[in-house]
């Protein structure tokens, strides 16, 4: 059953194209207000989950739904669900004012609603060009201006960051914090890790078209071999407690332990129970690459 | 659905290619039309004091029929050659009607090709007319018929087109199929089995313009001594073979991925 809050359902989500299965059995949940990663490497299904959620694409099994709703069943899809799915997406003689003004027209939004997006993506001075010359970056711009247009409630964003520079992948990820501070829900494909980890709640990772995990950035490294460094005059007594907590805690000097398999909110938790005091804590994080690469190996060994 | 007819007449006055059409057809019919009024009078033409003679330049509605007909593939194909097809259905996921829409604004558009094209093969017939000091062997009420026809088949054929290229996505492919068809294949069969060419959708829509069968609207000479079907007949024949693709053009597009 969808969990009331979610405002994105995927269940048991599946795509053949002949012999090739593209998603299996994919199944998770976007919360309302929050902003998701859906991560993955190239081919690992993302596309075609997202092509699905938005009726693009028939599933063979499953279903994938906007609060229970098909997209098809929306009442008014443009102002409840906004999209950017890949930057080729325009005739290349018309106008990037002219593509917007066709959807604003479709969706029965004011035409100056036009002006207001094409200021908030910095499209403004390249309202009148012609989209067949846009370079990916201001096509990219266009497909975000373009699912902003009606304001809709959810964001579907798929790898909305290819072909941007440095400036925009900035500007891209102050947009999505502001979306997600006005309440919007998020869901943004990618596969560069890094490049989603200042702006997400939590991850979706798929791989090879079945889902790997779904938690939160900071489990995520914890799962990974976070190592946390503690600094504290009764280590010895701190690595007793964590071991009987099943965690893992190598006493490195009289005074430090490094701990894995744990984050430091469940270190500093457990010796605040025990009334041991902490003077330093730090962490040696693996990089968001590393992550990936260790789940989605993880995974295919698991699968193999 | 009436906003989705605005949305598709929008998209069409937005890019430059409908108007590149239009231009063409609106050449290439007054070119049509001087060289078959020209040529009036010949060994192989009667001369523009005969009704016959005059309705050989007024119906060279050939080049505008056919210019409409592609214009309706380019509505349907153009959104997966240009790959557009996947906004278009996110603004409208009911793609049957979004189908609907497309042949009911080309069908606009090409009555908008019927007429420039008529005016012009009209004007350059009673033209040569008056350059002659002849006097106008048709009545008002058959020209008038003539343009209405003109009108009518052009947006039609642009209806047409459109469920066309819903069936054959490959725009280059659809559009130098139906030149061949519109140019050869018709006027080929029409000449070859007496009476078939009444029932050919172009064939079918140049007579509404008053073009005689198996001249394809361009002024061929005429060698099929069948008589067309009389106009409501006409309509009803095109209207019956565009559902009929359209119906067809609408399973695919409902069920097909648009990756």
């Amino acid at each position: 059953m969808p969990d009331n809050n979610s405002a994105i359902e995927i269940r048991g989500l599946t795509k053949r194209f002949g012999a090739l299965t593209a998603v299996d059995h994919l199944t998770f949940d976007v919360p309302a207000g929050n902003v998701v990663g859906f991560l993955g490497s190239n081919g690992a299904g993302k596309t075609t989950t997202l092509r699905m959620l938005l009726g693009l694409v028939a599933p063979s099994a499953g279903q994938a739904t906007f609060r229970g709703r098909l997209y098809a069943d929306l009442a008014d899809p443009l102002h409840e669900v906004g999209a950017v799915l890949e930057a080729a997406n325009f005739h290349p003689g018309r106008t990037a004012r002219a593509h917007l003004d066709i959807y604003a027209l479709a969706g029965d939004s004011p035409r100056s609603r036009v002006d207001d997006v094409l200021d908030q993506v910095g499209l403004t001075s390249a309202a009148e060009r012609r989209v067949g010359g846009f370079s990916m970056g201001m096509r990219q711009r266009l497909g975000l201006a373009t699912a902003l247009l009606h304001n809709p409630e959810i964001f579907i964003l798929d790898e909305p960051s290819n072909g941007l520079d440095p400036e925009g992948v900035r500007w891209l990820r102050d947009l999505i914090k502001g979306l997600a501070a006005d309440g919007h829900t998020v869901l943004v494909s990618s596969h560069l890790l890094a490049e989603v980890a200042q702006t997400v709640d939590s991850v979706v990772i798929v791989d090879h078209g079945h889902l790997v995990t779904q938690s939160s950035l900071a489990k995520l490294t914890a799962q990974a071999g976070m190592v946390v460094r503690i600094r504290t005059p009764r280590a010895a007594e701190l690595a007793t407690a964590l071991a009987r907590d099943g965690i893992t805690a190598t006493v490195v000097a009289s005074d430090r332990l490094e701990v894995s398999g744990a984050t430091p909110e469940q270190v500093g938790t457990l010796a605040a129970e025990r009334a041991i005091p902490l003077f330093e804590t730090t962490t040696d994080a693996p990089s968001l690459e590393d992550v990936f690469l260790h789940l989605t190996t993880t995974h295919q060994e698991v699968s193999s | 659905m009436i906003r989705l007819v605005h949305v598709e007449l929008l998209k069409l006055r937005t890019v430059r290619s409908t108007y590149g059409m239009l231009a063409a057809a609106a050449l290439l019919t007054t070119l049509d039309a001087v060289l078959i009024a020209a040529q009036s009078g010949s060994s192989t033409r009667p001369p523009l004091f005969t009704a016959a003679g005059l309705r050989g330049p007024i119906s060279t509605i050939g080049f505008a029929l056919l210019l409409s007909w592609i214009l309706g593939i380019t509505v349907s194909s153009g959104e997966f050659r240009n790959r557009t097809a996947t906004l278009t259905y996110l603004a409208a996921p009911r793609r049957g009607q979004v189908l609907a829409a497309k042949a009911i604004a080309a069908g606009f558009v090409g009555a908008v090709f019927g007429v420039v094209g008529v005016l012009l093969s009209t004007g350059v017939g009673l033209a040569f007319v008056a350059g002659d000091g002849y006097s106008v062997a048709l009545g008002g009420t058959t020209i008038a018929d003539y343009a209405l026809g003109a009108v009518v088949g052009s947006a039609l054929l642009a209806a047409l087109g459109v469920a066309v290229g819903s069936l054959i996505r490959a725009q280059l492919g659809a559009v130098v199929a139906i030149l061949l068809w519109g140019f050869f294949v018709e006027s080929t069969l029409s000449n070859l089995v007496k009476g078939l060419g009444s029932y050919l959708p172009f064939t079918a829509a140049t007579t509404l313009g008053g073009a005689p069968l198996a001249t394809g609207g361009f002024g061929f000479p005429n060698s099929s001594s069948a008589s067309p079907l009389p106009f409501p007949a006409v309509v009803v024949l095109l209207v019956g073979i565009t559902a009929a693709v359209s119906a067809l053009a609408a399973r695919t597009t409902v069920t097909s991925d648009v990756t």
